[in-house]
């Protein structure tokens, strides 16, 4: 124990020996983990809001395919769904994109039914009234009782009353959002009587969700049911660490920072080689040496982790992202404020661990095994 | 300690074209307590000699017992313990670790000795004491002067209580002033009880009336032994 | 000994990960909260998806998305970088066997 703590005492004196270049590798180790933390804490605290969230999701929706294209729905087709047994209701949604040209903005544009309305303390829409999602009211500099102009498919600009702004903390769900009436929005779409966009299906029992999208599949082959657990594990999909930015974005970066730490590994100097000489020369045994070497390795390797978790947690969690925040928005107009929920699972630490530390140990401790099994004669010779 | 060479030889790069044979069937026998030198010029082979004597390299053929006990053939960390127990190095440039205080440096010895700290301070300061050099404990090495360095050198090679002293051209980058110095510092470990083999070339060292042996060798082969 | 304020340096940066993931979990749960209120947003607006990306259909709906529609923006397109190379393709259309 006392042996292996002054081997611990020597490889920091080391590390103070070469202060610069070592406190410059802990730098860059540090912003290495810093990145790749704060892109797994933000996917992975998207992926479990969205795993919350969308558990009140339509348990079915279903589209309507024509032409190989998604077409309008006949709303007929609700006589058709609700004669399977399970399904308590269907109703048809109204919904579309809006490019909105003064803003390059794209939005989403719902319709709701008055029995639906979303604001707690208002019992209706008018028919001309609007309610929009923050990022909506931001990119628009629109506030309640202020007009949002859509142009319609004729040319035509119709003005809509504000009548309210979903509020930030909703941003995550309302941030592009348009809510108009029913009627309103089939009108402004010119939607033709008897169509709606898609249908929305409940089911009682949670179980029997997949062989009631199978029944409707069956019943109307032109339809293409979307089971709520399809939508779960697209999300599921969409925040892997596995995917996208980790590995377009920083795989480069990573291996970068391993052929560094390679480099320096196995580019022993020859100051270093005599040195390990001379540690032989006075007793120190080959194992001594790469325990040295290990400790080198590890203290780096703690505290660059350490920090890299703290501060991706804090530049998450407390500030919003500010930094990820650009590189995710991209060409995006509308982009909701990442407040997300701190969770962060023994997992996420263990992949941080096994995806930076482990890979820099063993880049670094592999090389030194052969400067350990110098012949200490080579120092009195050299 | 007494230490037995019988018939060693070492060869370097065997089978290659750099081949070196440099030791050819030595046999030798260093007592307890006794200094002695090995003289030669350059390439005679006494530095090869030397690191077989004091365990760091393995001859390529021959015998080398320590107190009874062939070690020629033991494995990387049994020489190890017996550099770590009975031997103490003196480098011909000191070979000291700069970036370190004095202290460290003198204290490196004994890190996987497996001592406790206070062991270790206590053994430290001791040769300080011993060899004057308390007040630059705190030093980085290469803050001091080369007869401290040398001091240095020494005291590490001494802090884990040696039973032999290993010194290989201690003079070589000394004036006439510190290798005196440096002698007087021999007697006292020879006064200590200590084995001491020198391997030099410098008549000021193998001349002295402290030491009891002087091996001439030449091309790999003592020439001749005087006393 | 400088392993003494290396150990001191390394124990307080686990305490502070460790107070901020205590902090992550109280707030996680005050968080909760919030979340159960947007839930029932969902089920009212009866939303499919987060609104994260608007710059195509599979970046805003992409649980929405089909492999039938021709033409149709694929992730990775350059256009839509970097949240086309974020957003994955979802797995029924990486799979085209398991469409229901």
């Amino acid at each position: 124990m006392r042996r292996h703590l002054f081997i611990l005492e020597f490889a920091l004196s080391g590390l103070c020996r070469r202060r610069y270049k070592n406190l410059a590798l802990l730098v860059a180790y540090s912003l290495l983990i810093f990145i790749i933390s704060s892109i797994l804490f933000l996917t992975h605290a998207l992926k479990r809001e969205a795993e919350l969230l969308l558990q009140s999701s339509p348990e079915i929706t279903v589209q309507r395919l024509m032409a190989g294209r998604h077409a309008l729905v006949p709303v007929d087709w609700v006589d058709t769904i609700v004669s399977i047994p399970g399904v308590i209701d269907a109703s048809p949604r109204y919904w579309g994109y809006y490019y909105d040209p003064f803003t390059g903005a794209n939005f989403t544009v719902l319709g709701v039914r008055s029995s639906e309305f979303p604001l707690k303390g208002r019992e209706d829409l008018d028919p001309e009234d609007c309610l929009i999602g923050s990022g909506v009211s931001e990119t628009g500099l629109l506030r309640t009782g202020d007009s949002l102009v859509m142009v319609d498919p004729e040319g035509i600009a119709r003005p809509f009353r504000v009548a309210g702004v979903f509020s930030t903390s909703s941003s995550i769900l309302t941030n592009d959002l348009v809510v108009l009436k029913e009627e309103t929005i089939k009108r402004f779409f010119q939607i033709p009587e008897g169509y709606a966009v898609d249908l929305v299906v409940r089911v009682a029992n949670p179980s029997e969700i997949d062989t009631i999208a199978k029944k409707i599949k069956e019943k109307i082959p032109s339809s293409r049911p979307i089971t709520r657990t399809e939508i779960l594990r697209t999300y599921e999909s969409l925040f892997d660490w596995r995917s996208g930015m980790v590995l377009s974005m920083f795989i480069g970066a990573l291996l970068a920072f391993f052929i560094f730490a390679w480099d320096k590994a196995t580019g022993l100097s020859a100051e270093e080689r005599r040195e390990i000489g001379v540690l032989k020369a006075i007793g120190w045994d080959s194992s001594d040496i790469m325990e040295m070497k290990f400790w080198e390795g590890l203290v780096l390797s703690s505290l660059a982790y350490l920090t890299g978790t703290i501060t991706g947690f804090v530049h998450v969690f407390m500030l919003g992202a500010p930094l990820l925040e650009s590189a995710l928005k991209g060409w995006s107009v509308l982009f909701p404020s990442l407040k997300l929920r701190p969770v962060i699972e023994v997992y996420q630490l263990m992949v941080l661990l096994f995806l930076t530390v482990v890979p820099y140990m063993a880049a670094t401790i592999a090389p030194s095994w052969k400067a350990a099994m110098t012949d200490p004669e080579e120092v009195i010779r050299s | 300690m007494a230490i037995v060479l019988e018939d060693v030889t070492k060869i370097y790069n065997p089978g290659q074209p750099n081949e070196v044979h440099a030791v050819k069937g030595v046999s030798l026998r260093i007592g307890k307590n006794e200094v002695v030198i090995l003289k030669g010029p350059s390439g005679s082979g006494k530095t090869s000699l030397l690191s077989i004597i004091g365990c760091m390299s393995r001859p390529t053929s021959g015998r080398v017992l320590v107190n009874g006990r062939d070690v020629a053939k033991l494995p990387e960390r049994f020489l190890t313990e017996i550099r770590r127990q009975r031997c103490g190095f003196i480098f011909q440039q000191f070979n000291l670790l700069r970036g370190i205080t004095v202290k460290e440096n003198i204290m490196l010895p004994l890190y996987p000795a497996g001592v406790s700290l206070g062991e270790i301070k206590r053994r430290t300061e001791e040769v300080m004491d011993l060899l004057q050099i308390s007040h630059r404990a705190n030093f980085r090495v290469e803050q001091l002067s080369g007869g401290e360095q040398q001091r240095v050198a020494i005291a590490r090679a001494l802090v884990n209580d040696p039973e032999i002293v290993l010194a290989d051209e201690p003079t070589a980058h000394l004036d006439t002033h510190l290798s005196e110095e440096f002698l007087r510092m021999i007697s006292e470990i020879k006064g200590a009880g200590k084995t001491v083999v020198i391997a030099t070339h410098d008549p000021l060292v193998y001349e002295s009336s402290l030491v009891d042996r002087v091996i001439h060798m030449r091309d790999g082969i003592i020439l001749e032994e005087g006393q | 000994m400088k392993y003494r304020r290396f150990l001191i340096l390394l124990i307080t940066e686990s305490l502070i990960l460790l107070g901020l993931l205590l902090w992550g979990h109280y707030r996680g749960q005050t968080e909760f909260v919030r979340l159960t209120g947007l839930k029932d947003l969902v089920t009212s607006l009866m939303l499919t998806d987060l609104s994260i990306w608007t710059e195509a259909r599979y970046t805003r709906h992409p649980s929405q998305t089909d492999l039938f529609s021709a033409f149709q923006d694929c992730p990775g397109c350059l256009e839509h970088f970097p949240s086309g190379s974020i957003v994955s393709v979802p797995p029924h259309l990486r799979r085209p066997e398991e469409i229901p």
